[in-house]
C-alpha cells in the first residue's frame, strides 16, 4: 500500500512521476568571497605623534604578488595626501581593507564639506567602527588601526576586529606577524613584565610605569620589531612604510626589509 | 493661418476636417527658424554641416556643440528646438547600445533610422506629448569590413567556406533625415532648418546621385552651402560645425569624427572666397546691364 | 508506458528511482557562477623603459580539453591600454562588451582626454570587487598595461575578488609559479627600469611563455603579444613558440607508470 502511495502520479498537483523541486538539496557555494594577503602593521603613539608602520609585501598563498603594495593610509587628503589628519591602516584581504580605505576617506571629506571642520580622530574612531558593524553579516575581513592626535594634540590610536569593535590604545600590532611582534610591544611600550631593580621580593616588587616615548626611539622600536618579524613570518618582509603624524603634518618613510 | 481658431490645432492626436494634424505643421514651423543644417553622401563616406548662430558674445567660441556621436559610426545633426534634439540624440544613443547589446554589432544606419522615424512618430499620436520640434539629419558608415561580433575571441573555421561568401560587398554610407511627423527618407543630400531652400538648390547642382563628389570635396561643398544659406540671414554671425565620417580606408576610418580643425578653416576659407568670387561677379553684372541700359 | 504524458520518455522510477528534476527548477534560489567553464591560462607582462610588454597563449580549456586554440585573450582599450585575461572565457567576453560600451560612451564627445590604463583598471578592479560581493564573481585574473596620468608605463593587475597589485612583472595563474621567478631573475627590482629595451622585454615573455609550453599543460605553443609604448599598440596574434627542445623530458623520471 505504501508503495502504492509513493508511486501515485496525482502526488504531484501536474500529474509528474517525479517530484517537482521539493527533493532540490540547498546548492552548497564553492566560491570563497576572502583571501588572506599576508603582512603586518604596527602603530605606536607618544606625547605628541602617532607612527602607524607596515610592511609592503603582498602574498597570496606561498607567491609574492608585489613587493610594494602600501597598506597604511592617509585619510581625508586629496589625490596624493595632501592635507590629511588621520592615518588608517588595514591588514588582511587587500581588496576589502582598500574598500574600507575609500569609503572611510569618502565619509571624512564630506564630513568636512558638510561641517566646514575636519573630522576629529575621535569621530572618526567612531565611525569607523560603524562602517565595520554594517557589514556584520559579510564582514570586512581586515584588521585596521587608525591614527591622528587627539583634541589636545596628543597622539591616538585605535585598535578594530573586523566588525568594529575597537578601543583606543598606547600601541598595537595587527596582521600576520601580530602574534610576533604584540609581545615585544607589550614589553617595550607597556613595560609589561618589567621591575624596579631592587624594589621588593616577590610580590612586593615594583612595576616600571610606562610613560610616553620620544619619536626617535619608537621609529627604532618599530624598525626592530619589522626586522625580526621578517626572520621569522615568510609573508612580512620587502619593505618597511612608516607614517609619522605630528602637529606639523605627515611624515612618510620607507626602509627596505629583506625580500627572501 | 487657417487652422486659428478652428480648434484643430489645440490637441496632437486630432486630426482636422481635411486630414492635418497642427500640432506636427507648428512643429515644422519650429525646425524652419532653426540654423541651417546640411549632410552630403558620397562614396565615400558623409559629411555633416551645421549653421550655428551665435547667441549672445558670452558664448565660448567652439563649445555647445551640435552635432553629436550616436555610436562610433553614426552621428545626428538636428536644426530646430536644441533640447528637443538633445533628447533625440539621447534616444539615438540608447538605440544604439540597445542594438549591440541585442545583435554584439553596430547598428545598421537604415535600422537607426527606421528605429527613431518610429520614435519620433509616436509623438504625433498623444495628446499628453507634442511632436519633436526638430529636423534631424542622420549620417553614418556601415562597415564594408567583415566584422566580428562584440566580444568575439576566435576567428572561424580555418577551412571550408565557414559561411562566408568570399568578396561579397556589404556596408556603405548612409543618410537620412527624420521630420517631426516621423517622416524619414534616405537622401543623397539632405537641408533642413531656415537656409534649407538655398541649401538645396546648391546640394542639388552636385550630382550628389552620380556619386563622383569625393569626401574632401564635399567637405568642402558643405562648408560652402552652409555660407550660402547664411546668405538670407546675414545680420547675425555663425559658427560652422561639421564632422564626417569615411568609409575604413578613409581619413576617419568608419569612425564618426568631427572634421580636423585645418580642412575645416580651409573648407570656410574656401567658401567665403567663393561667395566672394559671386558678389564680385553680380556687381559686375550689375554694371554691365546699367551699361547695356545707356 | 501509461496514461499520463508527462512520464513519457522518462526513465521509469522503478528502475532507475525518483527523476532529479533539480535541474527544471525555476524557483528558489538564484545559481551564480561557482567555478568557471571554459579558461585561459597565464597571462604574463614586464614592463620596459618606455611602455609594457603583455602576453598570453591563444588557448581556451574545457577542464583538460583544449577547446579552443584561437582565442584572443588580449583585448586592445582604445589607444591607450590592453587588457590580459585569464580565467573564464565568457566572462571575458562580457567585460569585453562591458569596456566596448564604455569605450563608445566616453567618445560620444570629442573631450580629448581618453581612459587611460590606470583609470581602466580601477574600473576594472571595482567591478570585480562588487561582483564578488554580490557573491557573483566574474571568474577572471586580468592584468592592465599601458600607461598612467602622467605618462609612465603602467602594469597592474586584478582578480576575481577584487585583489590588485602592481609591479615592474606580473603574471597570472600558472605564470605566477613559473614565469615570475624568471623575470625577477632577469629584471631585478634593483635594477633601473630604464636599462631594459623593449626588445630585452619581449625576449623575456616569449621565453616565459616556453617555459609554460612546456611545463603547463593547459597551455599551447600559439600566443598573441601586445607591446605598449607612446608609439602606440602593437599586437601580434598567431605567434608561434620557436626553438622548442623538449630534450628536457627525457630526463624527467620518476612519475605515472615509468619503471626505469
Amino acid at each position: 500500500m505504501t508503495s502504492l502511495i509513493d508511486h501515485n502520479p496525482h502526488s504531484n498537483s501536474i500529474g509528474f512521476s517525479f517530484s517537482q523541486s521539493t527533493n532540490a538539496g540547498t546548492k552548497e557555494h564553492s566560491f570563497y568571497p576572502y583571501t588572506d594577503n599576508g603582512g603586518s602593521v604596527l602603530g605606536i603613539t607618544g606625547k605628541d605623534f602617532a607612527v602607524l608602520a607596515g610592511d609592503t609585501r603582498s602574498t597570496s598563498g606561498y607567491n609574492i604578488n608585489s613587493r610594494y603594495v602600501p597598506k597604511v593610509f592617509k585619510i581625508g587628503g586629496d589625490e596624493d595626501g595632501e592635507g590629511a589628519h588621520i592615518l588608517l591602516s588595514v591588514v588582511g584581504f587587500a581588496a576589502d581593507g582598500l574598500a574600507l580605505k575609500e569609503k572611510l576617506d569618502a565619509v571624512v571629506k564630506m564630513y568636512k564639506y558638510q561641517h566646514g571642520k575636519p573630522m576629529s580622530v575621535r569621530a572618526c574612531a567612531q565611525r569607523l567602527s560603524t562602517i565595520l558593524y554594517g557589514k556584520r553579516f559579510f564582514p570586512y575581513y581586515v584588521q585596521a588601526i587608525l591614527a591622528g592626535l587627539d583634541e589636545e594634540g596628543k597622539g591616538a590610536l585605535y585598535g578594530y576586529d573586523p566588525v568594529g569593535s575597537y578601543e583606543r590604545e598606547q600601541c598595537r600590532a595587527a596582521g600576520a606577524a601580530s602574534s610576533l611582534i604584540m609581545p615585544l610591544l607589550d614589553n617595550q611600550v607597556n613595560l609589561k613584565n618589567q621591575y624596579i631593580p631592587g624594589s621588593g621580593e616577590g610580590h612586593a616588587l615594583e612595576a616600571r610605569k610606562p610613560e610616553p616615548m620620544p619619536r626617535e626611539t619608537v621609529e627604532q622600536l618599530v624598525r626592530d620589531a619589522f626586522t625580526s618579524a621578517v626572520e621569522r613570518h615568510i609573508e612580512v618582509g620587502d619593505g618597511l612604510q612608516m607614517l609619522v603624524i605630528t602637529a606639523n603634518g605627515i611624515e612618510e618613510i620607507y626602509h627596505p626589509l629583506k625580500k627572501d | 493661418m487657417t487652422s486659428i481658431g478652428t480648434g484643430y490645432d489645440l490637441s496632437n492626436s486630432v486630426f482636422s476636417p481635411d486630414g492635418r494634424n497642427f500640432q506636427v505643421e507648428y512643429a515644422v514651423k519650429a525646425v524652419e527658424n532653426g540654423g541651417t543644417a546640411v549632410g552630403i553622401r558620397c562614396k565615400d563616406g558623409v559629411v555633416l554641416a551645421v549653421e550655428k548662430i551665435i547667441t549672445s558674445k558670452l558664448l565660448k567660441p567652439g563649445a555647445n556643440r551640435r552635432i553629436s556621436t550616436v555610436d562610433r559610426h553614426v552621428g545626428i545633426v538636428s536644426a530646430g528646438l536644441a533640447p528637443d534634439g538633445r533628447h533625440f540624440v539621447s534616444r539615438a544613443r540608447d538605440e544604439a547600445s540597445s542594438w549591440r547589446s541585442v545583435y554584439k554589432g553596430p547598428i545598421p544606419i537604415s535600422a537607426l533610422a527606421n528605429r527613431l522615424g518610429s520614435y519620433v512618430q509616436a509623438y504625433t499620436l498623444y495628446s499628453s506629448v507634442r511632436p519633436f520640434g526638430v529636423t534631424s539629419i542622420l549620417g553614418g558608415w556601415d562597415s564594408e569590413a567583415e566584422l566580428a561580433v562584440d566580444g568575439q575571441v576566435g576567428s572561424g573555421p580555418q577551412s571550408g567556406a565557414g559561411g562566408k561568401v568570399k568578396g561579397a560587398k556589404s556596408g556603405g554610407p548612409g543618410l537620412y533625415m527624420i521630420e517631426p511627423s516621423g517622416l524619414y527618407w534616405g537622401y543623397y543630400g539632405a537641408a533642413t532648418g531656415k537656409g534649407r531652400q538655398a541649401a538645396k538648390a546648391e546640394l542639388e547642382k552636385l550630382d550628389l546621385a552620380s556619386e563622383k563628389l569625393s569626401l574632401h570635396d564635399a567637405v568642402k561643398e558643405a562648408a560652402r552651402i552652409i555660407y550660402v544659406a547664411h546668405e538670407d540671414n546675414k545680420d547675425k554671425e555663425f559658427e560652422l560645425e561639421m564632422s564626417w565620417i569615411s568609409s575604413l580606408e578613409g581619413p576617419t576610418k568608419g569612425r564618426h569624427e568631427e572634421v580636423p580643425k585645418e580642412l575645416l578653416e580651409e573648407a570656410e576659407r574656401a567658401a567665403r572666397r567663393a561667395l566672394e568670387g559671386d558678389d564680385e561677379d553680380e556687381e559686375e553684372g550689375a554694371k554691365g546691364n546699367e551699361q547695356m541700359e545707356e | 508506458m501509461n496514461h499520463f504524458p508527462g512520464t513519457w520518455g522518462r526513465p521509469r522510477d522503478d528502475v532507475y528511482g525518483p527523476y532529479d528534476s533539480s535541474y527544471l527548477r525555476s524557483t528558489g534560489p538564484k545559481a551564480h557562477t561557482q567555478s568557471p567553464a571554459v579558461t585561459g591560462t597565464s597571462v604574463i607582462a614586464v614592463k620596459f623603459n618606455g611602455g609594457v610588454a603583455i602576453a598570453a597563449d591563444n588557448l581556451a580549456s574545457y577542464g583538460s580539453l583544449a577547446r579552443f586554440t584561437d582565442v584572443k585573450r588580449l583585448r586592445v582599450f582604445g589607444d591607450a591600454a590592453v587588457v590580459g585575461f585569464s580565467g573564464d572565457v565568457s566572462d571575458m567576453q562580457y567585460i569585453d562588451r562591458l569596456l566596448e560600451s564604455m569605450d563608445i560612451r566616453e567618445n560620444y564627445s570629442a573631450h580629448g582626454n581618453q581612459l587611460n590604463a590606470k583609470n581602466l583598471h580601477t574600473y576594472l578592479s571595482k567591478v570585480l570587487y562588487k561582483r564578488r560581493s554580490e557573491f557573483n564573481p566574474l571568474w577572471n585574473h586580468i592584468l592592465v598595461a599601458g600607461f598612467d596620468g602622467e605618462k609612465k608605463p603602467f602594469l597592474s593587475s586584478a582578480d576575481l575578488l577584487g585583489t590588485t597589485f602592481s609591479a615592474p612583472h606580473l603574471a597570472t595563474g600558472f605564470g605566477a609559479h613559473l614565469a615570475i621567478p624568471i623575470l625577477r631573475r632577469l629584471f631585478p627590482e634593483e635594477r633601473p627600469i630604464e636599462e631594459i629595451t623593449k626588445e630585452d622585454a619581449i625576449k623575456a615573455l616569449k621565453e616565459c611563455l616556453k617555459v609554460l609550453w612546456y611545463r603547463d599543460a593547459r597551455s599551447l605553443d600559439k600566443y598573441s603579444l601586445a607591446v605598449i609604448t607612446q608609439e602606440g599598440i602593437e599586437v601580434q596574434e598567431d605567434q608561434q613558440i620557436e626553438a622548442q627542445s623538449w630534450a628536457f623530458a627525457e630526463t624527467i623520471k620518476g612519475y605515472g607508470a615509468q619503471t626505469v
